[in-house]
């Protein structure tokens, strides 16, 4: 990582345009809120790209060479920095990269086909950007609690946004949960800083490692407990997913993209400072992947049962959450690798599948498959993109999926855990079964009674677009992994080596 | 009556147990497929208590193999504690808070 | 014997808020009481940091003119605390204007605040 004394640039802009770009959309009238938000949108895709590596402090100081009394960026020396920090780094950039361009093409749709509070919504797609960047870019646990607080306020608003009560009722029970598990992180946080006198998690971790805390670890258990609380209700893990799960099904799809990509972003990020700060204590990898094989299993199991086309996705990223988790939860070189890069391919694939679902609204609005549409013969473009979608989601080369699944598999095999590596598989069989049964009742099957609707359907070009970037972004990954991997590995050594 | 009849009419009403409404659904099967994947599922967990002892595991998958063929269906019990009523909801999250304090306690 | 200081009452204080909200959250049936519940769950946490942040004889962590360094980092209380306290007050208050906002839109379409009839799970 390139190193510099002064702040980096980029960082404050890419909270700080969003933010801004939010206060501003929400008041305007409909015909200024498109060209503004769009622009600022390309001007953080642009930023995230362009952007060099470096730190943002907002105190603090380099740590001090004892020897020398110079200030030095060497983290093998013992020294506090003290600092309130963001980091702009390799694994930063391809995340916020992602998640950017999710934001350009959720904007653009959002200004299209919304009709009514167009502003407000919008300011809330900006917000969820803002707090997915703030929680991968952080390290400090004070901006971290603030990020996922945030953060769940605003897929409460997204949740509501459309309107229905189904969707009020989601938005008011994760309020309830996330009012919960928000007081349990802050516990969490109030009992490490009592524990360190840190705020940095860096700082934290050199002050346990370093003086140990003998008969006090039982705190830090604790802490730990309250940590986790937060993890699952963030990424929607196993108790959770059914207030998740139906925040994902409520919403506009073009918004559950957003929310899947927060979401991945805040397990990966709340992720790493778990296994960082207590992952010396016994039993707290087991925890982890014991929580993410009930996830993946009983996500994918609710997909099954499901009748509706959005309800089966969103079971589906709460079931590939699990993959996420369990790279993280290993522990390893490998899991870590496995799992971080599960979750840029699972953002990119259930994005295509998500996006291939809000074009089923201009057929219509109705994604049910208890009616059947063929709708492959009105667009057979939708038809196939949802299919390659479902197979890049259930890991079939050449797509991206594939890659990181393998990956996975082979660091359970190498911890000596080959049956996950088995619910691995069957968890990605049965992706492509559930997946399968909606595609063909919504676009295969020919509808009972003949249908009168032939008329053709303008599906928006920027939709269309959006769809066959990812799938690109698909296939490129899926065959040339590298491209996302050199971002990753560098980071993963950096976690582990501390 | 034959032993094979009655083999066929015990299947037949176990697969009975799943339709909802007017038998010929895309519900049904993905109750069937489910079933089966959960049945699956507990086995391959079941087996993890290997990694405590053999003998332990092996005793387990047995039983829950036994007792998941002897309640089937269960997809039905499980969708009905998956459900999104809140206060299920954080019973189960209280149950596992629970669980993983007591772990992370009794390890340490 | 754990000597009883201002401090260890505050914890004290604090535990109680937290798990009386706790329990609130959980067991009330009434949206409303589960919103106020939520409110002194949110106190709970407040003042735990607050308790976490105190020192006998401690002052305010702001370097004034003519104070020595010496003096002023022996005495200060931690600072962090404060700043997070400040912002769950903000925290709280949105939550709070949040919940209580969805609860208005339910209670007009349904007639009713009880948790078990609005939020109760259903087939989709």
């Amino acid at each position: 990582m390139i190193e510099s004394i002064s702040n980096l640039w980029s960082i404050p802009l890419l909270v700080i345009i969003p933010m801004l770009t939010a206060i501003i959309v929400n008041f305007l009238y409909d015909k200024a809120i498109k060209p503004i938000a769009i622009s600022s949108a390309i001007i953080i895709l642009i930023i995230s790209i362009i952007s060099p590596y470096g730190y943002h402090w907002f105190c603090g100081h380099p740590a001090l060479n004892p020897e020398t009394l110079t200030f030095t960026f060497n983290p093998n020396i013992f020294g506090y920095k003290l600092s309130l920090e963001f980091i702009f780094g390799p694994l930063q950039h391809i995340m916020i990269f992602i998640s950017s361009l999710i934001l350009l093409f959720c904007v653009i749709l959002s200004t299209i086909g919304l009709t009514k509070h167009q502003g407000p919504y919008i300011a809330l797609l900006f917000l969820l950007f803002m707090s997915s960047a703030i929680v991968i870019m952080v390290n400090d646990l004070y901006h971290l609690w603030i990020a996922v607080e945030i953060g769940s306020l605003i897929v409460v608003g997204i949740a509501a946004a459309s309107g229905t009560s189904i969707s009020h009722k989601a938005a008011l029970k994760y309020g309830l949960f996330s009012a919960i598990s928000g007081a349990g992180l802050a516990v969490s946080l109030a009992l490490v800083l009592g524990l360190t006198g840190f705020s940095n998690i860096s700082d934290a971790i050199m002050y346990l490692k370093q003086f140990g805390i003998g008969e006090m670890s039982t705190v830090l258990y604790i802490a730990f407990g309250f940590f986790v609380l937060s993890w699952m209700y963030a990424g929607g893990l196993a108790p959770i997913h059914p207030l998740k799960s139906e925040v994902y099904g409520a919403s506009y799809p073009h918004g559950t993209a957003l929310l899947q990509a927060q979401s991945k972003l805040m397990l990966v990020a709340i992720g790493i400072i778990m296994l960082r700060l207590f992952g010396m204590l016994p039993f707290v990898k087991e925890v982890m992947i014991f929580l993410s094989v009930i996830t993946m299993m009983i996500g994918v199991i609710m997909a099954l049962i499901q009748i509706d086309f959005r309800w089966i996705i969103a079971y589906l990223i709460i079931s590939h959450s699990g993959f996420v988790t369990l790279g993280i939860g290993l522990g390893t070189q490998e899991g870590l690798i496995g799992g971080i890069f599960q979750a840029v391919n699972d953002i990119i694939y259930m994005t295509i599948l998500l996006l291939c679902c809000e074009a089923l609204f201009y057929f219509g609005g109705k994604t049910s498959t208890k009616e059947a549409y063929d709708i492959a013969k009105k667009s057979p473009f939708i038809a196939t993109a949802t299919i390659l979608g479902a197979i890049a989601a259930s890991g079939i080369p050449p797509f991206n999926g594939f890659q990181s699944e393998i990956i996975l598999i082979q660091a359970c095999l190498k911890e000596g855990l080959p049956e996950i590596a088995v619910l691995i598989l069957m968890v990605s069989v049965t992706t492509f079964i559930a997946l399968l049964r909606g595609i063909y009742r919504i676009f295969l099957k020919p509808p009972e009674l003949q249908d009168q609707d032939n008329s053709n359907v303008d599906l928006p070009k920027v939709l269309i677009i959006g769809i066959i970037i990812f799938i690109i972004l698909s296939i490129i990954i899926g065959i040339y992994p590298d491209i996302v991997l050199r971002f990753i590995i560098p980071v993963v050594k950096e976690v582990l080596s501390i | 009556m034959t032993s094979t009849e009655t083999f066929y009419e015990k299947l037949k009403k176990w697969l009975d147990n799943f339709i909802t409404g007017s038998g010929y659904t895309n519900i049904t099967t993905g109750y069937i497929t489910g079933e089966l994947q959960f049945l699956v599922f507990i086995i391959i967990l079941s087996v993890f208590f290997r990694l405590f002892s053999v003998p332990l595991a092996i005793i387990l998958l047995i039983f829950i193999t036994a007792f998941a063929l002897y309640f089937a269906p269960v997809i039905k019990d499980v969708e009905k504690e998956n459900m999104n009523d809140l206060n299920r909801v954080l019973y189960w999250m209280v149950i596992y808070f629970a669980i993983i304090i007591a772990i992370t306690l009794w390890g340490g | 014997m754990t000597e009883v200081t201002i401090q260890l009452l505050g914890f004290i204080a604090a535990a109680i808020l937290i798990v009386v909200g706790m329990g609130g959250m959980l067991f009330l049936d009434n949206l409303i009481k589960k919103i106020i519940a939520f409110t002194l769950l949110s106190d709970g946490v407040n003042l735990l940091l607050v308790a976490l942040a105190y020192r006998e004889g401690g002052i305010v962590p702001i370097l004034l003119p003519g104070m020595s360094i010496y003096d002023f980092t022996s005495r200060a209380i931690l600072i962090f605390p404060a700043g997070i306290v400040l912002t769950n007050i903000v925290i709280g208050v949105s939550t709070t204007a949040i919940l209580v906002a969805l609860v208005i839109m339910l209670y007009r379409r349904y007639g009713t605040l009880k948790a078990s009839v609005i939020l109760k799970g259903e087939r989709r």
